[in-house]
């Protein structure tokens, strides 16, 4: 039984961990894409991109405050 | 059962690939001077950070076996071996080309943070022409405004040639301004980092954030 796409990218973007903020963005927005026969059956990619930005955003504030100042 | 595609690379490996992301063997699929590192599985891998991480895990296996790779986007799937054949051959040139770009290369990717945006750079609006000639020019600039990031001259500078190649992507949503990747030579990655953390405070107002070595995922795609 497949995990549903939504709690599967909720996982992702509530990690809030940014080495995988970056493999989300490598791996499902870089990479080489062959043309052809490819089937892409991830429905919650959409999803991820959307919202990708926002929590990238959101990794910067958090990291900010840890910064000493 | 279909194939799942993880890169291009350009040379068989001289040890086996070891296991894909759900265990499966991983095995080569060639086509001319490309060879295609695939796995067999029912379907595209789920996807959670879990899958994320072990298919970057493949990957950099790889890139220790070999010297060019080109990562392939997540959940590439294809019906057989001849899927992945007929579609390597499809692309061979490009594909060719992207292998001898990344060949022996790492990728860095820089985020520009702001709350602003630069001011453009000497933005000549053509005066001249008719109105078609100057909606054209106009959709030029702001076509190649989208590939620019001023910000980032003072970094560029000091980088000079450890950068080989630069892909850019420009956001609309302050305060991350743009993510920037640059193709750098394996193992200069400590150094880029320290020629960047020795740029802040010529760079701010904007501030930045970096990350890597990783493989170079940005750089498969031939552009400019």
């Amino acid at each position: 039984m497949k995990t549903p796409a939504r709690a599967a990218a909720r996982e992702i973007l509530d990690s809030a961990d940014d080495s995988l903020l970056d493999l989300v963005d490598n791996l499902l927005n870089k990479g080489v894409v062959v043309s052809g026969e490819v089937l892409l059956g991830l429905a919650g990619i959409d999803l991820i991109y959307l919202r990708l930005t926002a929590l990238l955003c959101a990794a910067d504030r958090v990291s900010q405050s840890r910064e000493p100042s | 059962m279909s194939v799942y595609l993880y890169a291009v690379i350009g040379v068989r490996p001289a040890s086996p690939c070891g296991n894909g992301v759900c265990a499966e063997p991983l095995r080569l699929v060639v086509s001319g001077d490309l060879v295609a590192v695939v796995g067999d599985l029912p379907d595209t891998p789920e996807l959670t950070a879990m899958t994320l991480r072990a298919q970057d895990g493949v990957l950099r296996r790889l890139a220790a076996a070999v010297d060019a790779v080109l990562p392939a986007r997540f959940g590439t799937l294809l019906a057989d071996d001849a899927a992945v054949a007929a579609a390597l051959a499809q692309r061979r040139g490009p594909l060719a080309q992207a292998l001898g770009r990344v060949a022996g290369c790492e990728q860095m990717t820089v985020r520009v943070w702001g709350d602003g945006v630069a001011t453009a750079t000497a933005a000549e609006s053509a005066t001249s022409g008719g109105p078609g000639t100057r909606y054209l020019a106009q959709r030029r600039q702001a076509h190649e405004q989208a590939q620019r990031v001023p910000e980032l001259e003072p970094l560029r500078r000091r980088l000079g040639d450890l950068v080989r190649a630069e892909r850019v992507e420009r956001h609309d949503r302050p305060p991350l301004l743009a993510t920037v990747q640059h193709l750098v030579a394996r193992g200069t990655g400590g150094r880029y980092v320290a020629v960047v953390d020795d740029a802040r405070d010529a760079l701010r107002p904007w501030r930045v954030s970096v990350t890597g070595p990783w493989l170079p995922y940005a750089f498969g795609e031939d552009a400019a």
